[in-house]
Protein backbone atom coordinates (compact mmCIF):
# COMPACT_ATOMS: atom_id res chain seq x y z
CA UNK A 1 0.00 0.00 0.00
CA UNK A 2 1.78 3.13 -0.87
CA UNK A 3 1.32 5.16 2.54
CA UNK A 4 -0.33 8.45 2.72
CA UNK A 5 1.30 11.25 3.59
CA UNK A 6 -0.12 11.65 7.19
CA UNK A 7 -2.34 14.60 6.78
CA UNK A 8 -5.30 12.51 8.68
CA UNK A 9 -3.17 12.03 11.41
CA UNK A 10 -4.86 11.82 15.20
CA UNK A 11 -7.73 12.20 13.73
CA UNK A 12 -10.58 9.62 14.64
CA UNK A 13 -12.05 7.23 12.60
CA UNK A 14 -15.33 8.92 13.14
CA UNK A 15 -13.87 12.24 11.88
CA UNK A 16 -12.49 10.46 8.49
CA UNK A 17 -15.51 8.99 7.78
CA UNK A 18 -17.46 12.23 7.82
CA UNK A 19 -14.78 14.01 5.43
CA UNK A 20 -15.25 11.01 3.43
CA UNK A 21 -19.33 11.50 3.10
CA UNK A 22 -18.28 15.14 2.53
CA UNK A 23 -16.41 14.34 -0.87
CA UNK A 24 -13.12 14.18 0.46
CA UNK A 25 -11.21 10.73 -1.11
CA UNK A 26 -8.20 11.09 0.59
CA UNK A 27 -10.26 10.14 3.67
CA UNK A 28 -11.33 6.91 2.33
CA UNK A 29 -7.70 5.99 1.41
CA UNK A 30 -6.66 6.99 4.98
CA UNK A 31 -9.61 4.69 6.42
CA UNK A 32 -8.68 1.89 4.42
CA UNK A 33 -5.03 2.03 5.75
CA UNK A 34 -6.15 2.75 9.07
CA UNK A 35 -8.79 -0.22 9.24
CA UNK A 36 -8.53 -3.12 6.66
CA UNK A 37 -5.46 -4.78 7.66
CA UNK A 38 -7.69 -5.48 10.78
CA UNK A 39 -10.39 -5.97 9.13
CA UNK A 40 -8.77 -8.42 7.22
CA UNK A 41 -6.84 -9.86 10.11
CA UNK A 42 -10.51 -10.22 11.99
CA UNK A 43 -11.76 -12.60 9.30
CA UNK A 44 -8.74 -14.31 8.69
CA UNK A 45 -8.94 -15.22 11.83
CA UNK A 46 -12.47 -16.93 11.77
CA UNK A 47 -12.18 -18.23 8.40
CA UNK A 48 -8.79 -19.73 7.94
CA UNK A 49 -9.07 -19.21 4.02
CA UNK A 50 -7.49 -16.30 2.86
CA UNK A 51 -10.04 -15.93 -0.37
CA UNK A 52 -13.26 -15.81 2.01
CA UNK A 53 -11.42 -13.53 4.37
CA UNK A 54 -10.83 -10.74 1.57
CA UNK A 55 -13.99 -11.59 0.43
CA UNK A 56 -15.29 -10.91 3.81
CA UNK A 57 -13.20 -7.63 4.52
CA UNK A 58 -13.98 -6.10 1.15
CA UNK A 59 -17.74 -6.58 1.65
CA UNK A 60 -17.22 -5.22 5.10
CA UNK A 61 -15.41 -1.79 3.94
CA UNK A 62 -17.75 -1.30 0.72
CA UNK A 63 -20.88 -1.33 3.83
CA UNK A 64 -18.56 1.05 5.93
CA UNK A 65 -18.77 3.25 2.89
CA UNK A 66 -22.24 3.05 2.01
CA UNK A 67 -22.94 3.90 5.26
CA UNK A 68 -20.99 7.02 5.63
CA UNK A 69 -23.38 9.37 4.58
CA UNK A 70 -25.81 8.81 7.00
CA UNK A 71 -23.25 7.90 10.21
CA UNK A 72 -24.89 9.05 13.51
CA UNK A 73 -22.11 10.96 15.21
CA UNK A 74 -20.86 9.78 18.70
CA UNK A 75 -23.54 6.54 18.50
CA UNK A 76 -20.96 4.02 17.50
CA UNK A 77 -17.50 3.97 17.37
CA UNK A 78 -16.38 2.91 13.78
CA UNK A 79 -14.06 -0.06 15.39
CA UNK A 80 -17.07 -1.22 17.18
CA UNK A 81 -19.39 -1.27 13.96
CA UNK A 82 -16.81 -3.19 11.76
CA UNK A 83 -16.19 -5.30 14.67
CA UNK A 84 -20.00 -6.54 14.68
CA UNK A 85 -19.97 -6.28 10.88
CA UNK A 86 -16.78 -8.69 9.95
CA UNK A 87 -18.31 -10.93 12.75
CA UNK A 88 -22.10 -11.22 11.30
CA UNK A 89 -20.28 -11.57 7.96
CA UNK A 90 -18.15 -14.67 9.20
CA UNK A 91 -20.77 -16.50 11.01
CA UNK A 92 -22.52 -16.37 7.47
CA UNK A 93 -19.98 -18.29 5.84
CA UNK A 94 -19.05 -20.26 8.59
CA UNK A 95 -22.57 -21.69 8.77
CA UNK A 96 -22.84 -22.55 4.86
CA UNK A 97 -19.04 -23.87 5.28
CA UNK A 98 -20.23 -26.71 7.59
CA UNK A 99 -19.36 -28.87 4.54
CA UNK A 100 -16.29 -29.34 4.93
CA UNK A 101 -13.14 -27.23 3.14
CA UNK A 102 -11.05 -28.60 0.96
CA UNK A 103 -6.98 -28.43 1.54
CA UNK A 104 -6.28 -26.53 -0.94
CA UNK A 105 -8.80 -23.65 -0.10
CA UNK A 106 -6.37 -22.92 3.17
CA UNK A 107 -3.86 -20.74 3.05
CA UNK A 108 -0.81 -20.77 1.67
CA UNK A 109 2.49 -20.07 4.00
CA UNK A 110 4.11 -16.52 3.93
CA UNK A 111 7.89 -15.98 3.30
CA UNK A 112 8.49 -15.60 6.71
CA UNK A 113 7.70 -18.90 7.41
CA UNK A 114 9.56 -20.46 9.96
CA UNK A 115 9.51 -23.63 8.03
CA UNK A 116 7.10 -25.32 5.34
CA UNK A 117 6.06 -27.82 7.86
CA UNK A 118 6.22 -25.58 10.93
CA UNK A 119 3.66 -23.29 8.92
CA UNK A 120 1.48 -26.31 7.26
CA UNK A 121 1.12 -27.41 11.05
CA UNK A 122 -0.17 -23.86 11.77
CA UNK A 123 -2.37 -23.07 9.18
CA UNK A 124 -4.26 -26.99 9.73
CA UNK A 125 -4.55 -25.72 13.42
CA UNK A 126 -6.07 -22.38 12.40
CA UNK A 127 -8.33 -24.45 9.96
CA UNK A 128 -9.19 -26.43 12.88
CA UNK A 129 -10.10 -23.56 15.06
CA UNK A 130 -12.44 -22.18 12.28
CA UNK A 131 -14.00 -25.79 11.43
CA UNK A 132 -14.97 -26.04 15.17
CA UNK A 133 -15.81 -22.37 15.54
CA UNK A 134 -18.14 -23.23 12.42
CA UNK A 135 -19.58 -26.17 14.66
CA UNK A 136 -20.74 -23.38 17.51
CA UNK A 137 -23.95 -22.01 17.68
CA UNK A 138 -23.60 -18.70 16.27
CA UNK A 139 -23.61 -16.18 19.25
CA UNK A 140 -21.30 -18.64 21.16
CA UNK A 141 -18.55 -18.55 17.97
CA UNK A 142 -18.82 -14.39 17.59
CA UNK A 143 -18.31 -14.25 21.42
CA UNK A 144 -15.74 -16.54 21.81
CA UNK A 145 -13.35 -15.22 18.51
CA UNK A 146 -14.11 -11.73 19.62
CA UNK A 147 -12.64 -12.52 23.39
CA UNK A 148 -9.94 -15.30 22.07
CA UNK A 149 -8.79 -14.04 18.63
CA UNK A 150 -9.38 -10.09 19.26
CA UNK A 151 -8.47 -9.72 22.58
CA UNK A 152 -11.55 -7.85 23.39
CA UNK A 153 -12.81 -6.94 26.61
CA UNK A 154 -16.06 -8.28 27.74
CA UNK A 155 -17.85 -4.90 27.90
CA UNK A 156 -16.43 -4.06 24.37
CA UNK A 157 -18.17 -7.73 23.57
CA UNK A 158 -21.87 -6.94 24.72
CA UNK A 159 -21.60 -3.58 22.77
CA UNK A 160 -20.76 -5.02 19.72
CA UNK A 161 -23.47 -8.49 20.06
CA UNK A 162 -25.81 -5.84 21.33
CA UNK A 163 -26.33 -7.62 24.57
CA UNK A 164 -25.42 -7.72 28.41
CA UNK A 165 -21.74 -8.24 30.04
CA UNK A 166 -22.96 -11.34 31.64
CA UNK A 167 -24.91 -13.01 28.88
CA UNK A 168 -21.04 -12.77 26.78
CA UNK A 169 -19.49 -14.21 30.03
CA UNK A 170 -22.24 -17.21 29.77
CA UNK A 171 -21.72 -17.19 25.75
CA UNK A 172 -18.18 -16.97 25.86
CA UNK A 173 -17.71 -20.17 28.78
CA UNK A 174 -20.11 -22.51 26.85
CA UNK A 175 -18.00 -21.62 23.66
CA UNK A 176 -14.73 -22.38 25.03
CA UNK A 177 -15.82 -25.27 26.73
CA UNK A 178 -17.11 -26.65 23.42
CA UNK A 179 -14.46 -25.46 21.34
CA UNK A 180 -11.86 -27.50 23.91
CA UNK A 181 -13.81 -30.92 23.58
CA UNK A 182 -13.74 -30.26 19.61
CA UNK A 183 -10.28 -29.62 19.57
CA UNK A 184 -9.51 -32.46 21.91
CA UNK A 185 -10.55 -34.84 19.66
CA UNK A 186 -8.28 -33.82 16.78
CA UNK A 187 -5.20 -33.00 19.13
CA UNK A 188 -3.01 -36.15 18.06
CA UNK A 189 -3.78 -34.64 13.94
CA UNK A 190 -2.70 -31.23 15.04
CA UNK A 191 0.82 -32.19 16.68
CA UNK A 192 -0.40 -32.48 20.48
CA UNK A 193 1.17 -35.64 21.31
CA UNK A 194 -0.03 -36.44 24.81
CA UNK A 195 2.86 -36.44 27.23
CA UNK B 1 -9.84 -32.91 35.65
CA UNK B 2 -6.01 -33.32 34.64
CA UNK B 3 -7.37 -34.44 30.92
CA UNK B 4 -9.60 -30.99 30.70
CA UNK B 5 -6.73 -28.69 31.81
CA UNK B 6 -4.63 -30.24 28.96
CA UNK B 7 -7.93 -29.75 26.79
CA UNK B 8 -7.82 -25.82 27.84
CA UNK B 9 -3.78 -25.56 27.79
CA UNK B 10 -3.92 -26.88 23.56
CA UNK B 11 -6.80 -24.74 23.03
CA UNK B 12 -5.30 -21.46 24.77
CA UNK B 13 -2.13 -22.35 22.50
CA UNK B 14 -4.54 -22.36 19.36
CA UNK B 15 -5.48 -19.29 20.39
CA UNK B 16 -1.93 -17.31 20.93
CA UNK B 17 -1.22 -18.72 17.43
CA UNK B 18 -4.71 -17.32 16.06
CA UNK B 19 -3.45 -14.29 17.47
CA UNK B 20 -0.23 -13.70 15.71
CA UNK B 21 -2.03 -14.00 12.17
CA UNK B 22 -1.95 -10.45 10.70
CA UNK B 23 -2.23 -10.94 7.13
CA UNK B 24 -0.88 -8.12 4.49
CA UNK B 25 -3.83 -6.54 2.57
CA UNK B 26 -2.74 -7.56 -0.84
CA UNK B 27 -2.55 -4.66 -3.81
CA UNK B 28 -5.47 -6.03 -5.34
CA UNK B 29 -7.72 -6.09 -2.17
CA UNK B 30 -7.09 -2.25 -1.63
CA UNK B 31 -7.77 -1.08 -5.36
CA UNK B 32 -11.09 -3.40 -4.75
CA UNK B 33 -11.98 -1.34 -1.95
CA UNK B 34 -11.26 1.42 -3.23
CA UNK B 35 -13.06 1.04 -6.29
CA UNK B 36 -16.16 0.72 -3.89
CA UNK B 37 -15.24 4.33 -2.25
CA UNK B 38 -17.58 6.58 -4.24
CA UNK B 39 -19.39 8.74 -1.91
CA UNK B 40 -22.88 7.93 -1.84
CA UNK B 41 -25.81 10.15 -1.34
CA UNK B 42 -27.06 9.96 1.64
CA UNK B 43 -31.44 9.25 1.90
CA UNK B 44 -31.64 13.14 3.10
CA UNK B 45 -29.36 14.48 0.23
CA UNK B 46 -31.04 12.59 -2.68
CA UNK B 47 -32.67 14.82 -4.62
CA UNK B 48 -36.43 14.34 -5.39
CA UNK B 49 -37.89 13.47 -9.22
CA UNK B 50 -38.77 16.52 -11.01
CA UNK B 51 -42.61 17.33 -10.97
CA UNK B 52 -44.83 19.18 -13.44
CA UNK B 53 -46.19 22.29 -12.27
CA UNK B 54 -49.90 20.63 -12.82
CA UNK B 55 -48.89 18.04 -10.45
CA UNK B 56 -47.48 20.27 -7.98
CA UNK B 57 -50.55 22.32 -8.10
CA UNK B 58 -52.52 18.74 -7.66
CA UNK B 59 -50.60 18.45 -4.53
CA UNK B 60 -50.91 21.94 -2.82
CA UNK B 61 -54.59 21.34 -3.14
CA UNK B 62 -54.55 17.86 -1.55
CA UNK B 63 -54.48 15.35 -4.33
CA UNK B 64 -57.26 14.29 -6.53
CA UNK B 65 -59.21 12.80 -4.07
CA UNK B 66 -59.54 16.30 -2.48
CA UNK B 67 -59.89 18.14 -5.76
CA UNK B 68 -62.85 15.77 -7.02
CA UNK B 69 -64.40 17.04 -4.12
CA UNK B 70 -63.79 20.96 -4.61
CA UNK B 71 -65.14 20.51 -8.54
CA UNK B 72 -68.22 19.09 -6.97
CA UNK B 73 -68.91 21.82 -4.97
CA UNK B 74 -68.16 24.61 -7.14
CA UNK B 75 -70.82 22.53 -9.78
CA UNK B 76 -73.41 23.07 -7.38
CA UNK B 77 -72.91 26.61 -6.18
CA UNK B 78 -72.92 27.46 -9.87
CA UNK B 79 -76.24 25.28 -10.33
CA UNK B 80 -77.99 26.52 -7.11
CA UNK B 81 -77.17 30.17 -8.26
CA UNK B 82 -78.59 29.84 -11.70
CA UNK B 83 -81.39 28.06 -10.75
CA UNK B 84 -82.09 28.35 -7.29
CA UNK B 85 -84.57 26.07 -5.40
CA UNK B 86 -87.46 26.95 -3.71
CA UNK B 87 -86.53 26.15 -1.02
CA UNK B 88 -83.29 28.33 -1.08
CA UNK B 89 -85.37 31.31 -1.95
CA UNK B 90 -86.95 30.96 0.97
CA UNK B 91 -84.33 30.72 3.42
CA UNK B 92 -82.87 33.50 1.85
CA UNK B 93 -85.84 35.73 1.61
CA UNK B 94 -86.82 34.47 5.70
CA UNK B 95 -82.86 35.08 6.28
CA UNK B 96 -81.72 38.03 4.74
CA UNK B 97 -85.61 39.69 4.33
CA UNK B 98 -87.96 40.23 1.02
CA UNK B 99 -86.87 41.64 -2.27
CA UNK B 100 -87.39 45.38 -2.62
CA UNK B 101 -86.12 48.09 -5.44
CA UNK B 102 -85.04 51.41 -4.27
CA UNK B 103 -85.07 54.02 -6.79
CA UNK B 104 -82.13 56.33 -5.78
CA UNK B 105 -83.73 59.30 -8.14
CA UNK B 106 -87.02 60.71 -8.28
CA UNK B 107 -88.40 60.16 -11.67
CA UNK B 108 -89.96 63.15 -12.24
CA UNK B 109 -86.06 64.71 -11.84
CA UNK B 110 -84.45 63.04 -14.48
CA UNK B 111 -87.53 63.50 -16.83
CA UNK B 112 -86.70 67.20 -16.14
CA UNK B 113 -82.67 66.93 -16.36
CA UNK B 114 -83.55 65.20 -20.04
CA UNK B 115 -85.30 68.07 -20.93
CA UNK B 116 -82.83 70.41 -19.88
CA UNK B 117 -80.36 68.33 -22.09
CA UNK B 118 -82.78 68.61 -25.13
CA UNK B 119 -82.82 72.17 -24.87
Amino acid sequence: MNAMPDLFAGAPDEALLIAFANGDAQAAQALTERLLPRVLAQATRMLAIQAEAEEVAQEAMIRLWKQAPDWRQGEAQVSTWLYRVVSNLCTDILRKRRGGVSLDQIAEPTDSAPSVVQQMQTNARMQALSDALAALPERQAQAVSLRHLEGLSNPEIAEIMDTNVRSVESLTARGKRALAAIMAGRKAELGYDDD
Amino acid sequence: MMMTDRNDDILEDIFAQARTVAPTPSDDLIARVMAGATVPQSAAARPTPRRSLGQQVLDLLGGWTAVSGLVTATCAGVWIGVSPPESVQDYTATYFGDEISVSLFNEDAIFAAGDFFDG
